[in-house]
Parts: C-alpha cells; sequence; structure tokens
C-alpha cells in the first residue's frame, strides 16, 4: 500500500539531505555550545523529520537507526542527559552512518551492517533511560488485517464519554455510525440522568451516557478501535455475549467502505501481463521442464544477426558495449538526482518576463504585417526592445542554475573538525561569502578539488602547535574559505596562516624529479605552480590526510576542465592562499571566432594568450618534432588547423595567415588559422548528447546567421597534433 | 462542495504525501509549514472541515497550535488530528488535552489516513 507514495520519494531523499545538512551542522555547532536548547531542539526535528518520512517509504533500517539517535537526542534536548565531547562524538558518527543508510536506500547498494550495529549499540548505551516503547497493538489497520470474519459476536457496549468530548472536536454519532458499519446496532439507549438543569448547564459539555448492542463479524479489538480516541478518558465496557452469536454466520460483513473512497489503490505488480511461458506451464500445456528446455535454446538477438551475416561479431559487440554503457549512465543518474530547487520568486519574474517576451513579439508581428519603410526607427525599437527580454530571459534562467556556494562550503567545518583530531593540531575553520552564488554544476564539481585544497593547507599548511609557539605564532592555525564575483567569474580562495610553500624544497624536488634543470632560473609563479605537476610531492612523510603525490596535479586539471585556472600565493612563514577562478556557468562561454576556409570555429577566450603573425624565418621544421614557431625565444609546435579537420584553407603560408597561441594545462601550442572574425558569448551544445564525441571538438553553437559553428577543445586539438607528428616521423 | 483539509506539517515529503492524499480524495487542501504560518492562513476564519497536524514543528508546535485553533469560534468544534510517531505517544495525552480530536500513527499508508479521517469527520 505504501508504494502509493512512492512518486514522493526522490521528494524525500532531497529532503534527507536537507535534515542530515542541518544535524551535522547543528552537531558541529553544539560542540561549542553544549547547553543550546533551541540547537538541540532543530536537531530533534530534524532526525525526527527523517524517522518519519523514511517509515513511510518502508525504508525501515533508517527509521529504525534514526530512532536511536533521536531517542538520545530527545534525552539531551530535555537536559535528562548532557552533551559531551563522547556524545557528540557519537551522534556525528551516527550522522554519518545514517548518510550512509539513506544512500543505501536510495540505491539499494548494501551497508556496512557491522557498524550500523554497533553505533545502534552505543547510541543505546548513551541513551541510559532509554525504555523501548513497549509492543504497541493498538494500531486498528493491523487488528483489521489479522480479524476473523467467520466468527459472529454480540458485544454489550456501556459508554459514559468524558464531559469534553465537543470540546476536542468529536461526536458520539460518528462511533455510532462507525460501530453501525461494523454490523448491526441495535438497543441504544441513552441515560440522561447526570444532566443537570438546564440552568446549570453548559452546552459545550456532553452528560450522557450510553448502552447498546452490536452483533458483528469482527473481533473485540475492531470494536475497541472505534473508540480509539477516547477510550482511556471514558467509562467503556464491553462484555461479549455468549450463546446468543450462533445461527448470525455470514451477517457480518467486511469493514465498510470508508466515505472517501481511496482512488490510490495500489495496481500490484501480480498484475503486470506473464510471459508466455509461465502461462502455458500453468495451464498445463507444457511442463516447467519444456519450458526451461526451450528457454535455453533461445538465442540472443546478437547471436541470431551475426549467423545471418546481418552484422559482424564485433559490430554486435560494439552495440553491447554501448547497451552496457548506457545501463551504466542510467544507474548513476539514479544515484545523482538532477533536480533543483528555485525560489518561486525567480519564477514569478521569469514568467512576468516571458509575459514581456510575448507582448514584443506581438508587436513585431503586428508591424510586420503592415510595414513601411517610414517606419523602420520604429522596428528598430522593437528590436531592441526584444534584445533586451532575451537578455534579460536569459540572465534569469541562468539564475535559476545559480545556487549560493554556501552549500559547497557546509561540509568543511565538520571535514575541518575531523582533521584537526587526525593531525594533532589545533584549526580553526572562518567561511566567507558563503552566499555567492554560482551554477549548480559548477558548485558539484568544486567541491572534490576544494576538499583536497583544505586538506593540503590542514596537513601541509600548517605548522604543528609547537611548532607556531616558536614561531611567535598562536597556537591555533586559521583556514579561511572565501568566495566573491569578480567580473564575470567567480573567486574562490583558500587560505592559511602557515608555514607557507618553501622555494628550495620545491626547486630541490624539481631538480631530482627532472622537471626542472639546475641552471633554470624561474618566477616565483612557475616555481609555485611546479606543485601541480603530477607525482609531485614536498611532504616528508605521508599522512592518513595527504602527501602522497596524487591531487595536486588533479585539483588543477579538474579547475581547468570547468574552464577555470588556479594560482597561488605564498609567503614564507606566514601562509599561503589558493586562488579558484571559475566561469559563473559552463553554458555560456566567452570565445573568440575564427574562419579557416568557409568554416567558423569558436576558440574558449580564457585559453588565447596572443595572437600573432609571424614573419618568414620564425618558423622552422624539426625532424621528429614537426612545425615549431619561435616566439621570443620559446619553440612552439605548430597546428595547421586545416590539416587536422581536412579543410580547404584560403591561406597556407604562415606568414600570410594568423597564429593563436594557446595555453591548457601548462602546455602552448600555436594554432593556425585563416582570420579572426571577433569575439562573442556562445551557448555551449554537446555533442556527445546530439551526435557523438568528436576528437578536438569541445561542443558546437548556433552563430547569429544560423549557422553551426564548432568550439575547439585546446587540448584535444593538441593531441592531435602530437599524433600527427608522430606518424609523420 | 468539498470539504476542506489544512495539512501542517514541517516536513515537505510529509505535507505534499497527506495533501496529495487528501486532494486526490476530493479535498480541498491548505498547506501550512508549521503552527504560525498554518494560523495566518486561517486567520480570516476559511471553512475547515478537518485538521491534520504534525506536532514537532519549528515557529509554533502542533500542541500550541491545536490550542490556538480551539481558541476560535470558528475550529471549536473542528476534528483535529495529530501525525504522531510511536515513540511520541506520550505526546497523545498532552495533544488530547489541548483539544485533539484523534492522531494518526506515523508510519502510516493512504487508507489509514482516510479511514481515520472519515472516523472523526462530521457527516
Amino acid at each position: 500500500m505504501s508504494n502509493d507514495f512512492a512518486q514522493f520519494q526522490d521528494a524525500f531523499f532531497e529532503e534527507a539531505a536537507e535534515h542530515l545538512a542541518v544535524v551535522e551542522e547543528g552537531l558541529l555547532e553544539l560542540e561549542q555550545h553544549p547547553e543550546d536548547r533551541d540547537l538541540l531542539n532543530k536537531i530533534f526535528r530534524s532526525a525526527h523529520s527523517i524517522k518519519g518520512a523514511s517509515g513511510m517509504f518502508g525504508f525501515s533500517a533508517v527509521a529504525q537507526f534514526t530512532h536511536k539517535m533521536e531517542t538520545l537526542l530527545d534525552l539531551l534536548r530535555n537536559g535528562q542527559k548532557v552533551v559531551t565531547p563522547q556524545i557528540a562524538d557519537l551522534l556525528l558518527k551516527s550522522t554519518d552512518c545514517l548518510k550512509t543508510l539513506i544512500d543505501a536506500a536510495k540505491t539499494g547498494a548494501s551497508v556496512d551492517n557491522e557498524t550500523v550495529q554497533r553505533l545502534a549499540a552505543e547510541l543505546a548505551a548513551a541513551s541510559a533511560l532509554n525504555a523501548p516503547p513497549a509492543g504497541q497493538s493498538a494500531d486498528p489497520a493491523k487488528a483489521a488485517a489479522v480479524m476473523s470474519i467467520d466468527h459472529a459476536h454480540v458485544y454489550t457496549i456501556h459508554w459514559t464519554p468524558p464531559e469534553w468530548l465537543f470540546q476536542r472536536g468529536l461526536d458520539p454519532l460518528q462511533i455510532f455510525k462507525e460501530l453501525g458499519a461494523l454490523g448491526t446496532l441495535s438497543e441504544v439507549k441513552v441515560d440522561d440522568s447526570r444532566l443537570p438543569d438546564v440552568a446549570d448547564m453548559d452546552p459545550e459539555r456532553c452528560y450522557l451516557s450510553w448502552s447498546m448492542r452490536v452483533r458483528t463479524g469482527k473481533d473485540r479489538q475492531v470494536v475497541e478501535a472505534v473508540f480509539e480516541f477516547v477510550r482511556e478518558d471514558s467509562v467503556l465496557t464491553i462484555e461479549e455475549v455468549r450463546g446468543e452469536a450462533s445461527g448470525v454466520k455470514g451477517e457480518g460483513h467486511r469493514s465498510s467502505a470508508p466515505p472517501y473512497a481511496s482512488p490510490l489503490t495500489s495496481e500490484g505488480s501480480e498484475d503486470e501481463p506473464k510471459p508466455l511461458g509461465e502461462i502455458l506451464v500453468e495451464s498445463g500445456v507444457v511442463s516447467r521442464e519444456a519450458l526451461d528446455g526451450a528457454l535455453a535454446q533461445q538465442k540472443r538477438v546478437g547471436e541470431i544477426l551475426i549467423e545471418q551475416h546481418a552484422a559482424s561479431p564485433q559490430q554486435v559487440e560494439q552495440a553491447l558495449q554501448k547497451q552496457r554503457k548506457m545501463e551504466a549512465a542510467a544507474q548513476s543518474k539514479k544515484t545523482d538526482t538532477a533536480s533543483i530547487r528555485v525560489d518561486t520568486d525567480k519564477i514569478d519574474k521569469l514568467i512576468n518576463l516571458v509575459g514581456e517576451l510575448v507582448i514584443t513579439q506581438s508587436m513585431l508581428s503586428d508591424l510586420g504585417a503592415r510595414f513601411e519603410m517610414s517606419q523602420m526607427p520604429v522596428l528598430l525599437e522593437r528590436v531592441a526592445q526584444l534584445e533586451r527580454n532575451t537578455r534579460e530571459i536569459q540572465e534569469r534562467v541562468m539564475s535559476i542554475r545559480m545556487l549560493p556556494i554556501g552549500t559547497a562550503f557546509a561540509r568543511f567545518p565538520r571535514l575541518v573538525r575531523d582533521l584537526s583530531a587526525k593531525a594533532g593540531k589545533k584549526i580553526q575553520l572562518v567561511l566567507s561569502g558563503e552566499e555567492t552564488e554560482l551554477d549548480k554544476t559548477v558548485i558539484e564539481s568544486i567541491n572534490d578539488p576544494l576538499t583536497h585544497l583544505v586538506r593540503n593547507s590542514a596537513d601541509h599548511g600548517l605548522e604543528a602547535p609547537e611548532e607556531r609557539l616558536d614561531n611567535n605564532k598562536p597556537e591555533l592555525g586559521t583556514i579561511r574559505l572565501n568566495a566573491f564575483h569578480a567580473g564575470g567569474s567567480i573567486c574562490i580562495t583558500v587560505e592559511d596562516d602557515g608555514r607557507g610553500l618553501n622555494r628550495n624544497k620545491i626547486l630541490a624536488k624539481a631538480i631530482k624529479q627532472g622537471l626542472i634543470s639546475e641552471n633554470d632560473k624561474l618566477p616565483d609563479d612557475q616555481i609555485w605552480s611546479l606543485i601541480f605537476k603530477p607525482g609531485f610531492s614536498t611532504a616528508e612523510k605521508i599522512t592518513d590526510i595527504s602527501g602522497r603525490g596524487v591531487g595536486m596535479d588533479v585539483v588543477k586539471r579538474n579547475i581547468e576542465t570547468l574552464g577555470g585556472t588556479v594560482s597561488i600565493k605564498t609567503t614564507e612563514g606566514r601562509g599561503t592562499v589558493f586562488t579558484l577562478k571559475l566561469p559563473l556557468t559552463l553554458a555560456i562561454i566567452e570565445g573568440m571566432t575564427i574562419r579557416v576556409g568557409q568554416e567558423t570555429y569558436i576558440v574558449p577566450l580564457l585559453s588565447i594568450l596572443e595572437s600573432i603573425q609571424p614573419k618568414a624565418g620564425m618558423i622552422k621544421t624539426v625532424v621528429e618534432k614537426g612545425e615549431l614557431i619561435n616566439v621570443r625565444g620559446t619553440y612552439l609546435p605548430v597546428v595547421r588547423m586545416y590539416e587536422v579537420f581536412s579543410l580547404q584553407p584560403e591561406i597556407t603560408d604562415p606568414t600570410q595567415a594568423i597564429l593563436l597561441i594557446l595555453e591548457t594545462e601548462g602546455e602552448q601550442v600555436a594554432v593556425m588559422v585563416d582570420e579572426i572574425l571577433g569575439q562573442q558569448q556562445v551557448v555551449i551544445k554537446s555533442m556527445e548528447q546530439n551526435f557523438r564525441k568528436v576528437e578536438g571538438i569541445a561542443g558546437a553553437t548556433i552563430l547569429g546567421d544560423g549557422t553551426v559553428g564548432f568550439i575547439l577543445d585546446v587540448r584535444g586539438l593538441l593531441q592531435i597534433a602530437r599524433q600527427a607528428t608522430q606518424v609523420a616521423a | 462542495m468539498s470539504k476542506t483539509a489544512l495539512v501542517v506539517d514541517d516536513s515537505r515529503t510529509m505535507r505534499q504525501m497527506v495533501a496529495f492524499t487528501l486532494t486526490n480524495a476530493g479535498f480541498t487542501v491548505i498547506e501550512a509549514e508549521d503552527g504560525k504560518d498554518a494560523v495566518s492562513k486561517v486567520a480570516a476564519g476559511t471553512k475547515l472541515d478537518i485538521v491534520v497536524t504534525d506536532l514537532n514543528m519549528p515557529e509554533m508546535d502542533g500542541i500550541t497550535l491545536i490550542k490556538k485553533l480551539r481558541q476560535l469560534t470558528a475550529y471549536k468544534f473542528t476534528p483535529i488530528l495529530m501525525l504522531t510517531t510511536e515513540s511520541a505517544m506520550e505526546k497523545k495525552k498532552e495533544g488530547k488535552e489541548a483539544g485533539a480530536t484523534g492522531w494518526i500513527v506515523k508510519p502510516f499508508n493512504p487508507d489509514v489516513l482516510l479511514k481515520t479521517i472519515a472516523k472523526v469527520l462530521p457527516a
């Protein structure tokens, strides 16, 4: 039956995640203010909501575990127990466990039962006053489900309701109706002996009591259940009259239909049409063995097609792989719901704007219907209006995808708390700019890089307390996370007041790894960016937290995939600041349109360093390396766009063409194009979703004249160029 | 004329589920996210046939809400059902004293919800 609510499951998971965040944040805050009742109440309510709703969906593991947490929280908020660090810790661990349980309920994954049991036991132990509620047998639904209908009973009932019956919105008439629905109600007698004189009578009080007789097929429990809401406050006797019930078999009927017929009756899975084989077996036409045998002989579509030479085994294998991929994608989609909650305000404004757009459109079509040249200024004005509408709608729609970055920051207090405990350092985390909004996908993608940077600061950046005291610094180290808008980008800084980067250590390590030579004179900036090289870590010992030499390069790569940059500022002994600069959204990029032959391409503006028109002699061909260009002493590979995409160019002489110097992941490349057309914002349309992945192309967009333009994937282009020279060599 | 129900719960999912069930059963549903919200939504004396409220809520809890409603002439005799979990059965007593008509134990299925409402709904 509870399947009827299945459509609310996604909503539940979303809400549960919010409640979990409240619980976790609350618990962390509680460590600072263990006496805060309001806070405890808030935590309790969230846990309570999770429990209540999870029960509705039959996630009993979640409900039971949350119940244990709730019991302890209840004792805490009532002051029967005091918040100790142990209890706070236990509750935090339990929150993690609860998170896993909820995830498991969502994805159907298995859970580490041992941990759940252990924590549940610890929770129970911590709730010393914990007395599990004794079996609640008063569930009328359950009672009704197990009743027998074959035995008719006759009950005599005496009922004296509480005087305040009416004040609770109860009506004795309802009770009689319900009893009547159970079977036959007879001999209803009212006792008005307690009725006072009219002068003394309070019309809102109930002075009456009743006696009656019910003949029904239901059990006593069902009859008692009718009085469910008043039984405890009434004088109620229900006696079964023996010997009268015989011969009335069948008179009692099934519980009457509720006045409000439920349209929600579940269509059980049994109703699904059965496979043919099953039906044949059931009707006795074939035996189970014969069916199994036949099924074993049944071939898969792929095999049949191969036999008939309609497809090659490779093609079928490819198709199968594709199918598996799609299945995997569907699976991962299931685990990562792509819903977003939007302020109704934002939607209202949007609807308003769409209204304006419609008006502009109708004004334009009106104008178009009987246009004369004299109306040109009016037309231009209307078009300008249209442009304004469009831009505003674009901005609003984008803002729907915008979430405050606080959602990404929220996990860090916990992380830092755990890190400081693990590393034996005292660390405080200061968050600011949480309200800064950015695209949901960007927020999701920066979680990992940010986590890594914070871990890095806690582990490498900040010194041990003794070392800090020796250096006249406060014992308490500080990590600051800040977010702010800067132009069309958002900047996120991770700052620590630790020891800073050690120039000599990094240089020594880089030389040892052969990343640079001993004679290289590098400016500071370039030295710091060495730590983003794969496999680079100067940590002397590998700790649990970081120092495995993987990570910083991944951080950089992730940020660059998002079209962003990472920069470092550091002062030895004073601390380090990592600044992530990200685009506000992934859907729109600032691009430079270029032309090669008849084709137009868009190059992401962020990757363009400069554009040059080379002089003769700047370009040399080197064996095994292909064409290189000398740009102020540095040799960069030259990629002729028309060669990569097999186009008919207008210009084949580099000195007549334009070379764009592009940078990606620290590598530079010179790309030869015919002409630069201009700069514009373009909306990225995915190639994979609409067509398939094309090497060297990051996506497509629709240009002003309605044609499709491709957006270059600089990294892919570089790879193609490299392969080409290898083949040539 | 359809009956009107006031559904009060701070849990969005719970509230939507109750509202959904009632809407499908032909009720006009007014949703409120806590007691305070509920009081403000019926301040104009909106006709209510049934109130279904959670107990644990921020701003104003269910018990206070029940007391407030009972103080208003319009809702003096309106059936009020409280949504409670088994562990909070002691709340039942407190709710009754505040004037609650009955209760529904969470978790429940739509049928139980509708049956319980039918039990207290004036004809």
